[in-house]
């Protein structure tokens, strides 16, 4: 047993060392929002996120270290050292550009709620009136996202619900615990698709993330804001990605759509 | 790969109690990964309950000494790490003071901050700063315990005060202490289940992860009830053996 | 400055709710722990056995276990969801905390009553008995409030316990003061000033707590002094 536990710690402390070896990239990931960034058993990543890191690892010649990280603690993580970057469908905004600095954006989406079929919600098509009519309803969101904070601004008096993960959203919503919960429109397709997604439907109001500036400019990846070099280099990389539509084929993968966007 | 969106999920148990999902305990390596996380839970608990012994045998000291200033000091620290919630602290501890974590972890030898051994290091921090609060309490009261005409007597006979302290006052100290620790132990050890916020992957981290991923959260928090329950079962075991060991030691020596 | 204006309203809002969980969970779980106690110190060998498995179920596994399980484990079977009387504590964050919180604080204060109630001299019960009091009587009069003297100190720390405990609540979206200050971490990043005001909060909260069981503690000897 102590041996085990021994042989334990040493295989902890040698994969720490790995991690940061010359020529590896550490990337924090939530490993929890499908189709973005799923773990499985062995704490491998795959989706979207996975594949834009490859990409990214592979330009850069550098090997791909993922990280798992609870969205809600990715940025102190970052700055705590845990890993080099966040590559988790992170939105820029102004306030985490407080805390860190952002490649250039690499792709967009547009947000949407998830409504049951019968609620009264599905048949709204202006934004104004359906965040109006969220008033006093449960809403769910996933905790320290955009979508998070774009509920506590402009629909105050809903009765906001943060999950730790994207999968105890739909659970609640599933069953009833909140009548709708607020996502990128990719993560909730990856709802319906389910079996338990039966019954539960888009909302008709689609919010693109110009609406406010909550939402933020498109998802970056996330860099420590002293890590200049770095930033520029990846910067460089990305957009040679999203130029050779690299990152396009990446999204057509895991959402069916291209939800790249041009490089500025 | 693929798209994993369609293959590896199965129906929730809603509408059909059928389907408990147990087979995907299997099926996808599940076992594998909750044993190895309740591998990472019990590494994590011993060595922050070392840890915890450690700093509370220093600071039980102390605080039966009463040091000025030092006894104050540890004092607070009991104080505030009993009374906040340990969640607070583990959160406080990994996000909150990025370069002094730092500099704690590049003593521990973890320069390269990453992977998993950052997280484990500062897990055992965490976890073994709050057992050592408690570790602490039960040294001073098990300190207070040891009569003290027995030292009395000693002191008479002319004994150093190292050696009072090894052949008096520890042998009796560890003995009244010993159900105490194993509270401790207990404790600590549940704790550990806390830590799932700074992504250590252990048991709980683990059935949270697999919860989530197959859709059979009760599945896998009954799973890791489960094992949780042997994990304090057979260490409570443990304990108590070594308890009637302790107890008859002194008794011939009476 | 200015973020300690904005964020102690908000965590105050947090302290209703967990001195709300605290005092619900308590009341529910001090019940069920002293009907536990009973059943442990009965002549019934069945009932002792199962209060004795129930203990070791509830204080050898972690809470949050204990709460993912009600939550997201139960939760989610239909017969819990069609039921009108589960489905209500169950529909709500709030209400599974305080189920799950009642039931592990029972454990606990089960084994706090027990030995509590085993303290009582058997000659106090026997005299009490001779004088031809009834069971209820004798247990109202003569054991319960020794039993309680005794357990006193060690209740308090229980107490402590479950303020803390009402932290986990907000893993499953309850906002008490940890979730509340988890949701200004992520709005205004300024982690270690939010996390260590709640800190402040719950510690001057636990302080107090043990300073009013300590005057119950000195009117409870005083009594037993006149």
């Amino acid at each position: 047993m102590k041996l085990k536990i021994l042989s334990l710690v040493a295989v902890l402390a040698t994969s720490a060392l790995a991690a940061h070896a010359e020529g590896v990239l550490s990337i924090g990931t939530e490993g929890e929002y499908p189709p973005w960034s799923m773990a499985d058993a062995d704490g491998n990543v795959t989706g979207f996120d996975a594949d834009v890191g490859a990409l990214l690892c592979a330009k850069l010649e550098m090997e791909c270290n993922f990280v798992v990280q609870a969205f809600d603690g990715l940025i102190p993580a970052l700055n705590a050292n845990r890993f080099d970057v966040i590559i988790s469908g992170m939105s820029i905004t102004a306030e985490r550009k407080n805390e860190i600095a952002f490649s250039v954006g690499y792709a967009e989406f547009p947000n949407r709620f998830v409504v049951s079929a019968d609620s009264g919600l599905a048949g709204i098509t202006d934004i104004p009136a359906f965040l109006a009519a969220l008033d006093g309803r449960k809403v769910g969101t996933q905790a320290a996202t955009t979508h998070a904070n774009f509920i506590a601004k402009l629909a105050p008096n809903a009765v906001l619900l943060t999950y730790a993960s994207l999968d105890q959203q739909w659970i609640d919503l599933a069953s009833g615990r909140i009548e709708t919960a607020f996502a990128d429109a990719t993560a909730d397709q990856d709802f319906l698709d389910r079996p338990e997604g039966e019954g539960f439907v888009m909302s008709q109001v689609t919010i693109p993330s110009t609406y406010d500036a909550t939402l933020g400019e498109g998802i970056g990846v996330g860099i420590r804001q002293d890590d200049t070099e770095l930033k520029a280099r990846i910067d460089q990389a990305l957009c040679e990605l999203i130029a050779d539509g690299s990152i396009g084929v990446a999204s057509e993968k895991w959402f069916n759509v291209d939800i790249s966007r041009p490089c500025q | 790969m693929g798209r994993p969106a369609a293959a590896g999920r199965t129906l929730l148990p809603r509408g059909s109690m059928m389907e408990f999902g147990l087979a995907q305990l299997w099926a996808d390596g599940w076992i594998y990964a909750i044993a190895r996380g309740a591998l990472v839970t019990v590494a994590v608990g011993i060595c922050s309950m070392v840890l915890g012994l450690v700093v509370g045998t220093v600071c039980g000291l102390i605080k039966w000494q009463r040091t000025l200033v030092l006894s104050q000091i540890v004092d607070v620290y009991t104080t505030v790490w009993r009374g906040v919630p340990e969640l607070l602290i583990i959160y406080l501890l990994f996000f909150g003071s990025v370069e002094f974590m730092a500099r704690i972890a590049a003593a521990f030898g973890f320069t390269n901050m990453g992977g998993g051994g950052y997280a484990f290091a500062v897990t055992v921090l965490a976890i073994g700063s709050i057992s050592g609060a408690y570790s602490t309490e039960a040294v001073r009261g098990a300190l207070a315990a040891v009569p003290i005409g027995h030292i009395e007597a000693a002191k008479a006979l002319g004994m150093p005060g190292h050696r009072i302290f090894r052949r008096i006052i520890a042998p009796q100290m560890l003995r009244i202490a010993f159900p105490a620790i194993n509270n401790v132990w207990q404790t600590t050890i549940k704790d550990t289940a806390l830590v799932s916020v700074v992504g250590l992957q252990e048991l709980m981290r683990t059935a949270f992860i697999g919860a989530g991923s197959t859709r059979h959260p009760f599945v896998f928090y009954s799973v890791a009830f489960v094992v949780y329950l042997i994990i304090t079962l057979v260490s409570q075991v443990g304990f108590n053996r070594v308890e009637r060991v302790l107890s008859s030691d002194t008794a011939k020596v009476a | 400055m200015d973020l300690i204006l904005m964020a102690v309203p908000v965590l105050l809002k947090g302290l209703v709710m967990t001195l709300t969980l605290t005092a619900t969970s308590v009341a529910i779980g001090f019940t069920l722990g002293l009907g536990l106690a009973l059943m442990r110190v009965s002549n019934s060998a069945i009932a002792e056995r199962i209060a004795r498995y129930y203990s070791i179920m509830f204080r050898g596994t972690p809470l949050l276990v204990q709460l993912f399980l009600i939550y997201y484990g139960l939760g989610q079977f239909s017969f819990v969801q069609d039921s009108t009387v589960l489905w209500w504590v169950f529909s709500e964050g709030t209400r599974c905390a305080v189920l799950a919180l009642a039931l592990n604080t029972a454990a606990y204060t089960s084994e706090i009553l027990r030995g509590g109630l085993q303290s009582v001299p058997v000659g106090l019960v026997e005299a009490a008995s001779a004088a031809g009091m009834s069971r209820v009587l004798r247990f109202r009069r003569i054991e319960f409030p020794l039993a309680i003297r005794q357990a006193l100190p060690a209740y308090g720390n229980e107490l402590v316990l479950v303020v803390k405990g009402t932290s986990l609540a907000s893993t499953i979206t309850v906002l008490e003061i940890t979730g509340y200050a988890k949701r200004l971490m992520s709005q205004t990043f300024a982690i270690l000033e939010v996390f260590a005001l709640a800190g402040v909060i719950y510690l001057a909260l636990n302080v107090l707590l043990i300073g009013l069981l300590r005057l119950v503690e000195r009117r409870l000897m005083r009594h037993q002094q006149r």
